[in-house]
């Protein structure tokens, strides 16, 4: 079984945002809502200050201190690695959102719901049927799931994740300058790995221990 | 501008700067909302009542004074578990999480509540209730009660500001002392003055562990990290600043060392013991407030 992981090389990333739309528009997240982020910060002081580019999403995390916090098992790791909230047990404590020290939760309620793209000018089309196709449970905690439809469906059609398009995350896809690179990171062969071997990939505040799959290289 | 348009516009850019906007978030010390804001504002009343119910219960056992563990008793379960039920929205939900009883503190929490309920209601149908050893189990379970809301807190380690070793005891310490005030006011207003005056001495010594307490809370918080101390300084500084001030430095401090010195050595009457319990009780929502509202997450980059 493949442990999913993806590699972010914050050297390449331009900051288009494209991987945060990509994300909005695969998962019809309502306003206000992100799975995919792109940070923009400043290190040092001026003249010799620098800019910092950090794309960030849920890290996947091995040790995540959401499933250690949630106190239905709502919130689980799979056997691949992707971080999971299954609605149907999630009673929206909101433990693992006050947990994830990368805060990459959101609590769907109605408030979150009910938000237009348009405010006071109803719902587009594009909603309402985002609303259909990808239905998000009332109460709940939703996240970013890696994509898993996605890899699920390309696995079946014999894809490769991360290789072939129809198997690989929204925002793996989008990247037009290929800053992320998604794979399997229990084979030894594959090109994350050796990524993050060759180029010390580190992950974003190791020292909470969660042991995230999404590692930085620059 | 329309309601909606309004409520996108905080959505994206809310006033204290923290939004959401994809590219300025997480970038410098972020604060917790969800257990505070909004529908949040439930489990800080809730922990609270659950704490002093849980305090009047475990000082009553000490007079084996059954009026104080049954309305101990009433106030943790009847206030503390609807409260818990009005942030949850719906009783199946709780049950869900009675269901997984190891996954979490706040399950074990759900866990303890109930055998409270259990043994407490034993205890309190039968006459010779007050034995050593029922008295030692619930005497446990009170302090677990007590100390569950800042234990589901303490275990969560992105919160630095929670995470510290004195919240704990700080909890511990603040439900025996408000459960003490109102132990002692029950007596008073039972006619029992002579109990309520042999209780002072017990105030003193409470009120200076709880001060000591909030004491090296702040100092240890303030040493501990970055995002810790940044929480410290939204209490003293920042926008929490007054309620810091009224809620901890007026109303838990001052006033019920002043009471306390007014009925230094046994000296009670009703009517302050009434008035320091308010104060107590105000300022204990006050620093719960505080510490829940406070608490920053690190920056991520
Ligand atoms: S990033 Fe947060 S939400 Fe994602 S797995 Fe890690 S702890 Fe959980
Ligand atoms: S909100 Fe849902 S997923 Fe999150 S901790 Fe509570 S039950 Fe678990």
């Amino acid at each position: 079984m493949p442990r999913w992981g993806m590699v972010i090389d914050v050297k390449r990333c331009i900051a288009c945002w494209g991987c945060t739309i990509a994300c909005k528009e695969e998962h019809f997240l309502p306003p206000g809502v992100f799975f995919n982020r792109v940070l923009i910060g400043e290190s040092g002081k001026f003249p010799t200050s620098s800019k910092l580019i950090y794309p960030v999403l849920c890290n996947h995390c091995s040790d995540a201190a959401c499933v250690e916090a949630c106190p239905t098992g709502a919130t689980y790791v799979r056997e691949d690695g992707i971080v999971a909230v299954d609605d149907e047990k999630c009673v929206g404590c909101r433990a693992c959102m006050v947990s994830c020290p990368y805060q990459q939760r959101t609590y769907y309620d109605e408030k979150v719901k009910d938000r237009e793209y348009f405010p006071g000018q109803g719902k587009t089309e594009m909603e309402i049927i985002g609303e259909k196709l990808y239905p998000f449970k009332l109460g709940t905690v939703i996240k970013c799931n890696f994509c898993s439809e996605r890899l699920e469906d390309g696995m079946k059609k014999g894809l490769t994740p991360g290789k072939d398009e129809d198997a690989s995350p929204a925002c793996v896809n989008i990247c037009p300058v290929g800053a992320r690179i998604f794979g399997d990171l229990d084979d030894p062969e594959s090109e994350i790995n050796r990524l993050i071997m060759e180029k010390k990939g580190k992950q974003l505040r190791k020292e909470f221990g969660t042991e995230p799959a999404v590692y930085y290289i620059d | 501008m329309n309601d909606k348009h309004q409520d996108l516009v905080e959505t994206m850019f809310p006033s204290d700067g923290s939004g959401i906007k994809p590219y300025e978030w997480m970038i410098s010390p972020t604060r917790q909302r969800q257990w505070i804001d909004d529908k949040g504002i439930f489990l800080w009343l809730a922990f609270f009542f659950s704490e002093i119910g849980a305090g009047l219960y475990f000082m009553s056992l000490f007079y084996s004074f059954r009026p104080g563990i049954v309305l101990g008793w009433l106030i943790t379960l009847v206030l503390g578990g609807l409260i818990h039920m009005l942030y949850l929205g719906n009783p199946k939900r709780a049950w869900r999480m009675i269901m997984k009883p190891n996954t979490s503190e706040l399950s074990r929490g759900i866990w303890i509540i109930g055998v409270f309920a259990v043994l407490g209601f034993l205890q309190i149908i039968t006459p010779g209730g007050f034995n050593m050893v029922f008295n030692f189990i619930m005497g446990i379970l009170c302090l677990l009660i007590i100390s569950h809301g800042f234990a589901t807190m303490n275990v969560i380690r992105a919160l630095p500001a929670w995470n510290s070793t004195i919240v704990l005891p700080l909890s511990i310490i603040s439900g025996i002392w408000v459960g003490h005030q109102l132990l002692q006011l029950m007596f008073a207003i039972s006619g029992n003055a002579a109990a309520a005056s042999g209780m002072e001495v017990w105030a003193a010594a409470f009120f200076l562990a709880y001060f000591l307490c909030m004491l090296l809370y702040a100092w240890g918080t303030w040493h501990a990290s970055g995002a810790a101390k940044a929480a410290i300084q939204r209490m003293l500084e920042g926008d929490l600043k007054q309620i810091t001030y009224i809620g901890v430095g007026v109303l838990a401090i001052l006033v019920p060392l002043v009471f306390t010195l007014i009925m230094w050595g046994g000296d009670t009457n009703g009517f302050l013991i009434f008035l320091r319990l308010a104060s107590v009780c105000a300022g204990d929502l006050a620093i719960r407030y505080l510490i829940m509202k406070s608490a920053v997450y690190n920056p991520l980059i």
